[in-house]
């Protein structure tokens, strides 16, 4: 029935760029704002921060300081206060310091201080009421808190003087600053005069020279200084450039009524997202182009200084290969805008969510600034950090290619995840009209949890790192695991399956097994943790390595401090087995079952376990322990076995160190992983045949159920 | 929705909703539901088991009130919606498995469905052309013959953004049929519009069924209905209380205005007098 042939969808994709990039071509406003305005804001606010810097610098030298002279030596300080202004200048000026000071004599000087009438107040200490001072100072900081403190040297036994400012003062900063240089000259001269009356060699440089060497080449100092902030300063550029389209992409569309109107077209969904895509990628690279050019031209200028290596810091191959690992990452920051703007209903919403992505990239870029943080670690698998990580090792001279080719897979494939959502926004009635919610809401309650649990989840990983860090050491670690497991994982169960009304016993799959899930989970739970155990030491040895003092301390650390055997088996076994297992294998399981396949449910589930336990290097293995006993639950249909295993899995990596039976630094020859991967085989085919295999339909289907 | 897909009904299989003329029909609504959870009200029945079907060369309008289910009904079949129960077919092409194939034998045209502000008239045209897929060598052809049958010439090179009213409208409705699709949605196409732009409004429709398109029109304007439509639907609290030709209806109900002949059908349904309703104005406020 339809007429003509139709045309291709590449060129419908086409078209949208097309017309996407020449609406905002003709937006002058948005142009000058997002584009033009840096270029000119940029060099204008440099220029005008160094006039003002300048003239800030003249005026101070050239400003009349008052000072008075107080305390119990006080013409002793007096005395010294002259001589040392009639010092010349020791930062190698014109020979006389340009500064004048003028000496006042108000009858309270300090309060005169305060009142502003003079800039400083210079104090002639005896040497006890100097000590006496110090020792107070050092009371003072050992009650605040302040590092070192109490271990710090008490100051030698000699008069002093002490030089009274007010910060707030630009005057009275400088004063401070200018005679406390002239007393220290003063003071080295005294010293050295002191010396040579003595006997001995006046200069510092006869007794011994101490001198430093840079060995790095100039391409390496560039490349390391560049590594470290080319990443983030792109970002930046491109957030802010990309918003220019992503703003007006979806959330403008829906103000202006345009949305309904490109969706009642033949265009898909999905053409529409990847045109926008595009659009916003384009658009955000070329503004951080059009602003990193900008940038050179002020360097070439000279308006800016940087080292004079960095010109020379990349060679064209590592350019390119630096300019690949920037393209998945701007596509991920299109996808982020892009989804934030499917999100949004309005421009107004967009900004609001605007800012927590902005600090989330911003944080997440400037992994390279963190203490020993490697590309070769756990870290590559984040977004943006990675491609940050490997973009520093890159310029400063080294090419890790498979971490490199990690990052980029990485980053590459949270983009990916992100144009589909994008394309699922598109499709979401809640989204695209302001009024209606979808059958999911219509129904409520248990129908919802699906959507939400997520959701939830990251609410309790929030709250359980808040705990752990704010209120970690003054809990002590029985009030620490009470407040995460009966507090956050119990407390949060009940409260999910009250909020959404879910069927408890079909929630948390409390049924009773097949007696034979008894005897699987006996032969399952050793061999899972031997399995934990290789994997682990793989992983840490040769995937992420990690220190081996962090790994002995961990090991110290799972003997159980200051707890009773009992206590100790209670709470670090029975308990992670019962509140985890409800909480992990129980509501969380019950939630994803309903979105995903049963091996989705498996990784996700196994995952959501793994990122709760704290430490990095601890991830790989519990998340593979989580995805065990996700699948001891689906297959068994039942919690039980779950809650033994889990609880079995704790108590054997504990007990048998408290009891000596081994050491702490016992380690299970590598071939142990074979028969304990037989083992847990064996243990889930067991399961298998006795629970999910032998019944149908373990979990009653839910909207993209799959089976 | 669910998970298998109704036949398309075809040629050959009777329609379960027959056409005047007996022919496969271009639009076919079927038991069509939607519900909606409003915060206030909580489950609503927008759309409550429709159940039509249109003719080619057919102008078919859904009369009621504010609220009605019409707007509800017409996105589901534009497939900005997907229904809750039931389905529909646009030439053949179910609404919820194939809506690329709908949308592409469509034309949409809304109140609420506006144009790109800083794109010309011209390149409004071509955009949506293009975008549904006309064939992109006949695209300035057919561009140029739009721009000479709705008189927009003169403006063609002007930004939408400063175009008057019944210029936009002009634009809108070009756009609507850019693409040259069979059937046409115009939903409330005259809200808004100053009386010379509703009439040319009206005169666009029916040069659109003399070319041969089915055109589904919505209004809660009864003389436009009147002037308009072959057959009429009326619509209230979602459901179709009646459906026929405008004599039919006057037949089946003894009464000669339209205005008449739907009241007596939303009276019958909601068992209140008509004195009574307009009293207390429940007419306009809808459900």
């Amino acid at each position: 029935m339809t007429p003509l042939r139709p045309g291709r969808g590449g060129g419908v994709l086409a078209t949208i760029l097309r017309y996407e990039l020449r609406m905002l071509l003709r937006d002058r406003r948005t142009l000058l704002i997002a584009v033009v305005a840096p270029l000119v804001l940029f060099p204008a606010w440099i220029l005008i921060s160094r006039v003002v810097e300048r003239n800030e610098e003249r005026r101070l030298d050239e400003a009349e300081y008052l000072y008075a002279v107080a305390g119990t030596l006080e013409a002793w300080a007096r005395t010294a206060v002259h001589e040392a202004l009639a010092l010349p200048d020791s930062g190698g000026g014109d020979g006389a310091r340009a500064v004048r000071f003028t000496e006042v004599r108000p009858p309270d000087p300090d309060s005169a201080l305060r009142a502003g009438d003079l800039h400083v107040v210079v104090h002639g200490l005896t040497a006890e009421e100097y000590g006496a001072l110090a020792e107070e100072e050092r009371l003072e900081a050992i009650e605040r808190g302040v590092d070192g403190a109490a271990e710090a040297e008490p100051p030698p036994l000699a008069r002093a003087l002490r030089i009274r400012y007010r910060a707030e003062s630009d005057f009275s900063r400088g004063a401070m600053s200018r005679l406390r240089e002239a007393l220290t000259d003063l003071r080295r001269l005294e010293r050295d005069s002191a010396f040579a009356e003595r006997g001995f060699p006046v200069a510092l440089g006869d007794v011994a020279e101490v001198e430093d060497e840079n060995v790095a080449t100039a391409e390496e100092e560039g490349g390391a200084f560049l590594g470290l902030a080319l990443t983030p300063f792109l970002l930046l550029l491109m957030l802010t450039g990309g918003s220019i389209v992503a703003v007006d992409a979806i959330s403008g569309e829906k103000e202006r009524g345009t949305l309904e109107t490109l969706l009642t077209t033949s265009a898909s969904r999905g053409e529409i997202v990847r045109a926008k895509l595009l659009a916003v990628t384009v658009v955000g690279v070329a503004v951080a182009l059009v602003n990193g050019l900008n940038l050179a031209v002020y360097l070439g200028l000279g308006v800016l200084e940087l080292p004079a290596s960095l010109q020379m810091a990349v060679s064209p191959l590592r350019a390119l290969v630096v300019f690949l690992l920037y393209l998945p990452l701007a596509f991920l920051v299109s996808g982020v805008l892009l989804l934030v703007s499917g999100f949004s209903k309005s421009y107004r919403e967009y900004q609001i969510y605007f800012f927590p992505v902005f600090l989330v990239f911003l944080v997440t870029a400037l992994a390279p600034l963190l203490p020993g943080m490697e590309l070769r670690s756990a870290m590559v698998l984040v977004p943006v950090s990675g491609i940050s990580l490997a973009v520093r090792e890159v310029l400063g001279g080294e090419v890790d290619w498979l971490f490199a080719g990690l990052a980029f897979v990485s980053t590459g494939a949270v983009a990916a995840w992100l144009a589909i959502l994008t394309e699922r926004t598109l499709s979401n009635e809640r989204l695209i009209s302001r009024s209606e919610l979808d059958a999911a809401d219509l129904a409520g309650g248990a129908a919802l949890f699906p959507r939400h649990v997520f959701r939830w989840f990251l609410g309790f990983w929030v709250l359980f790192w808040v705990t752990s860090l704010w209120a970690g050491e003054s809990l002590g670690i029985r009030g620490q695991i009470l407040v995460n497991l009966v507090g956050i994982f119990f407390g949060g169960t009940i409260l999910l399956l009250v909020r959404y009304r879910l069927p408890v016993r079909e929630a948390l799959s409390l049924r009773a097994p097949h007696p034979a899930a008894w005897i699987a989970t006996l032969v399952g739970a050793p061999a899972a943790l031997a399995l934990g155990i290789g994997v682990a030491e793989f992983v840490n040895r040769y995937v992420f390595p990690v220190p081996e003092e962090m790994l002995e301390a961990f090991g110290r650390s799972l003997s159980g401090p200051e707890l009773p055997l009992w206590q100790l088996v209670l709470f670090l076994s029975v308990m992670p087995g019962v509140f985890e297992e409800l909480a992990f294998r129980g509501a969380l399981l019950h939630g994803v079952r309903q979105r995903m396949g049963r091996w989705g449910t498996v990784l996700v589930v196994g995952a959501f376990f793994g990122f709760f336990h704290v430490s990095l290097f601890r991830i790989v293995p519990t998340a593979l322990l989580g995805m065990i006993l996700a699948a001891v639950v689906l297959f068994s249909r039942s919690i039980y076995p779950a809650v033994l295993w889990h609880a079995l899995n704790n108590a054997l990596a504990l007990v048998p160190v408290r009891l000596g039976w081994i050491g702490e630094d016992f380690r299970l020859p590598t071939w142990t992983v074979v028969p304990a991967l037989a083992g847990v085989a064996v243990s889930l085919w067991i399961l298998w045949r006795t629970g999910a295999g032998r019944r149908a339909a373990p979990v009653p289907p839910g909207p993209g159920f799959r089976a | 929705m669910s998970d298998s897909v109704p036949p398309a009904p075809s040629a050959a299989t009777a329609s379960a909703v027959p056409t005047p003329s007996g022919a496969p029909p271009t639009i076919e609504v079927r038991d069509l539901r939607k519900t909606f959870y409003d915060e206030s009200r909580g489950e609503v029945h927008a759309v409550d088991g429709i159940s039509f079907a249109c003719d080619r060369g057919e102008v078919f309008g859904l009369l009621g009130a504010n609220g009605a289910g019409k707007t509800t009904t017409l996105r589901m079949l534009s497939t900005v919606l997907r229904p809750s129960g039931g389905s529909a077919w646009v030439m053949g092409h179910e609404v919820a498995a194939e809506p690329e194939a709908v949308r592409r034998s469509l034309g949409f045209y809304s109140a609420s469905t506006a144009l790109y502000p800083r794109l010309t008239a011209r390149e409004t045209l071509e955009f949506f052309a293009r975008i549904n897929r006309y064939p992109p060598e006949r695209v300035p052809e057919r561009v140029e013959e739009l721009v000479e049958r709705f008189g927009i010439g003169e403006y063609q090179h002007a930004r939408v953004e400063k175009l008057s009213s019944g210029m936009k409208q002009k634009v809108s409705i070009a756009r609507t049929i850019a693409h040259d699709p069979p059937v046409l949605i115009f939903d409330e196409p005259t809200v808004g519009l100053d009386v010379l732009n509703a009439l040319e409004m009206v005169r666009v429709v029916r040069r659109l069924r003399d070319e041969g398109k089915t055109v589904l029109f919505s209004s809660h304007i009864m003389s436009e209905v009147e002037k308009l439509c072959d057959r009429i639907g009326i619509i209230h609290r979602g459901r179709l209380l009646a459906l026929g030709t405008l004599e039919e209806l006057r037949e089946r109900t003894g009464r000669h205005y339209l205005e008449d002949v739907f009241v007596h059908y939303v009276t019958r349904e909601e068992g209140v007098d008509v004195a009574e309703l307009g009293a207390t104005g429940e007419l306009e406020a809808g459900a």
